[in-house]
């Protein structure tokens, strides 16, 4: 078999390419991302010459347009970037952990945790910016998540089964609680009218500088723990006889989705679909290998989360969409799409 | 037999009499209070002529008080709208007891306890239909969509809550306030391009608009200044929220209106705008032709005086810095 031709993981599963050519696709994929990234400079909702863009970056001066360049769209792409990211390797954990292919994030409570600590920020607290909520979003997210590992973990060890219900049952009592904060504060109601449609407008760079400490420490243990996952998708005992702890590298990735999640939805707010359907792409590429499942969702989901904003900003012109009313839009039907062919990617 | 047949009289008597007494005020009122026919979006509704006990619920609270006026009973107004009423004012709707906090939320029981002998209600239609027949069986009950033109609604308001005295020394100051605007900067209005600007509370991160309602309708309208308004049958311009980065086209506008406080400083939603750099580097604001206008309401003709105020101290500054 040549490293071109695809080759049959084990009986039941989709066919999957060899490393060469998962190692090309990572690079087509590298270079659509790079793409985008270029386009999310240029295009927006004001025409800007490329000549402009390019002075904006490189000889920069106190032009309105060059503004234009360096205070929006310059941040946004970048936030675009750094919490796709984050969302993807979320997602890609997530589905690893709880051995669920159509987990996201926020089935571990995280989106709950951070919308009620934000609806608490605003509304009892009267914080108004997102500078200010962001901590209050962070924290929620890793105090539910925390408090959702606690619940899921029973004398046997942790249950994926148990962790995912404790997390749609926590999830269903912060979003009762939240709504009641809501509906009894206007301002509250407000803020989370905007925070809850997901968006990376406004948002400037500065506010990833407190998060991607933390990301940069999840992304190390997403790395370290892709070996270990990969031996538990076959069980824990099996993963155990091969010398894997899978409480430590459930609770270890547990950590890193949650700072993950946690810090991606604290600066752009919920996101749909993102976390759900790239790691679900990835492993339909790849096949059930976690590291280069992280590795494909860590490029793919900046693809969709960039992709979406950009289409966010010309559709509706002169006004704009929130990038997770896009992903929800594109996402929705690739995912029945993906869910309904005939071979669906196990884990 | 006789003895209680008499007894029965004078129980029957003394239960006359003291029907007679309760009921005195109430029959005696009812039968002596003149009363009038006025219209409203809920049609023609016989009204005291001059009532003792109005209830006001939604937006007919700040204008009838601005008039003049003093219900009894009120729906609640946000924070930021009793910081810009006088304090007068403010002492009379505080005076007044609270029946909740919005229109659709009225404590009825509170409401009736309160007898009122009319109530005046602004609200959407689809809150006051689930509320109509409650309200009416409590009191006349008079109801304006929020689609009523101000100055109709004003009038209506004043005549059904019988403070036209209020309103007409209000409207003959209005009339004489916009005819010396007009005057007073004939070439500017006729010559220039202005824009008005907003940014609200709930407006998303990262976006303002142009703003086409609100007090900018009495500057286009009643003194005839030109500012962009849509096109006929669209959604008003203000529903729509722009980028940031779309504050650059402004720079095709002679002058900005934009939103400041009592005291001129930039209204807190609106803060973010002024601080961006595209903002500074517009041509009308670093030619100080970006002009803060204070707005406290536009649904009564006191708020709106004070606006006109406001506008015409900001005109003034106008060809001094051209």
């Amino acid at each position: 078999m040549t490293a071109l031709a695809l080759r049959r993981d084990d009986p039941g599963t989709v066919p999957v390419p060899g490393s060469r050519r998962r190692s090309i696709g990572l690079a087509v994929a590298l270079g659509t991302l790079l793409l985008l990234l270029v386009l999310s400079v240029m295009v927006g909702s004001t025409a800007i010459a490329p000549s402009v863009v390019w002075d904006a970056l490189f000889h920069p001066a106190a032009d309105i347009d060059q503004f234009a360049i360096r205070d929006y769209r310059l941040p946004r792409t970048v936030v675009g970037l750094v919490v796709g990211v984050a969302l993807g390797v979320a997602g890609a954990l997530n589905q690893a952990v709880t051995r669920n292919p159509l987990a996201d994030p926020g089935i571990l409570g995280v989106h709950a945790g951070a919308s009620f600590a934000v609806t608490v920020a605003v509304g009892l607290f009267g914080i108004r910016d997102i500078g200010g909520y962001l901590w209050f979003a962070f924290a929620g997210a890793l105090i539910v998540t925390l408090m959702v590992l606690a619940l899921g973990s029973t004398r046997q060890g942790q249950s994926p089964v148990v962790m995912v219900l404790a997390g749609v049952c926590v999830g269903a009592v912060l979003r009762g609680a939240g709504s009641a904060l809501e509906l009894t504060n206007p301002a509250a109601f407000d803020a989370m009218r905007s925070w809850n449609a997901g968006s990376i407008v406004g948002r400037p760079v500065d506010l990833l500088w407190p998060v991607l400490p933390f990301f940069a420490v999840a992304l190390v243990l997403a790395v370290a723990v892709s070996g270990p996952l990969d031996a538990m998708a076959l069980g824990d005992e099996l993963a155990a006889a091969q010398g894997v702890r899978p409480a430590v590298t459930r609770i270890l990735a547990i950590v890193a989705l949650t700072l993950l999640a946690g810090g991606g939805t604290a600066i752009a707010g919920p996101i749909a679909f993102v976390g759900l359907m790239v790691p679900h792409v990835a492993r339909w590429i790849v096949g059930p290998h976690q590291r280069w499942i992280f590795a494909y969702s860590l490029l793919l989901a900046p693809i969709l989360l960039l992709a979406s904003d950009i289409l966010g900003r010309v559709v509706m012109h002169p006004s704009e969409i929130p990038v997770g009313v896009v992903t929800a839009f594109v996402g929705a039907p690739v995912l029945i799409a993906l869910v309904r062919r005939s071979k669906a990617s196990g884990l | 037999m006789t003895t209680t047949r008499l007894l029965t009289a004078a129980l029957l008597g003394a239960a006359l009499v003291l029907s007679a007494c309760g009921g005195d005020g109430d029959d005696a009122g009812e039968t002596t209070v003149a009363t009038r026919t006025v219209t409203a979006d809920n049609g023609t509704v016989e009204v005291p002529a001059d009532p003792q006990r109005v209830v006001t619920i939604g937006n007919t609270t700040l204008p009838l008080i601005d008039m003049g006026g003093a219900p009894v009973g009120v729906t609640d107004v946000t924070a930021s709208e009793l910081s810009l009423i006088p304090e007068q004012q403010k002492a009379t709707f505080q005076a007044a007891t609270s029946l909740g906090s919005s229109g659709d939320q009225v404590d009825m029981e509170k409401l009736a306890a309160l007898k009122p002998d009319l109530i005046l209600a602004q609200l959407p239609d689809s809150e006051f239909e689930q509320i109509a027949k409650q309200l009416d069986s409590i009191a006349p009950t008079l109801f304006w969509g929020l689609d009523v033109e101000w100055k109709t609604f004003a009038g209506a308001l004043a005549e059904a809550g019988n403070v036209t005295d209020g309103l007409s020394g209000q409207q003959a100051a209005f009339t004489a306030k916009i005819a010396t605007i007009q005057q007073t900067y004939a070439t500017l209005i006729k010559d220039t391009s202005f824009v008005n600007v907003d940014r609200w509370a709930s407006s998303d991160p990262g976006t303002f608009s142009i703003a086409d309602f609100g007090c900018v309708e009495i500057a286009q309208g009643d003194i005839g200044m030109t500012f962009p308004e849509a096109a006929a049958g669209a959604d008003p311009l203000g529903w729509t929220s722009l980028p940031f980065e779309q504050i650059a086209g402004l720079s095709k506008y002679d002058v900005i209106t934009y939103p400041v406080d009592a005291a001129g400083r930039p209204t807190e939603p609106f803060a973010p705008v002024v601080a961006t750099n595209t903002w500074k580097a517009l041509p009308a604001v670093q030619s100080g032709r970006a002009l803060g206008v204070f707005c406290p309401g536009n649904n009564s003709y006191g708020p709106v005086l004070r606006y006109l105020d406001s506008l015409d101290a900001a005109l003034a500054t106008l060809p001094a810095k051209e």
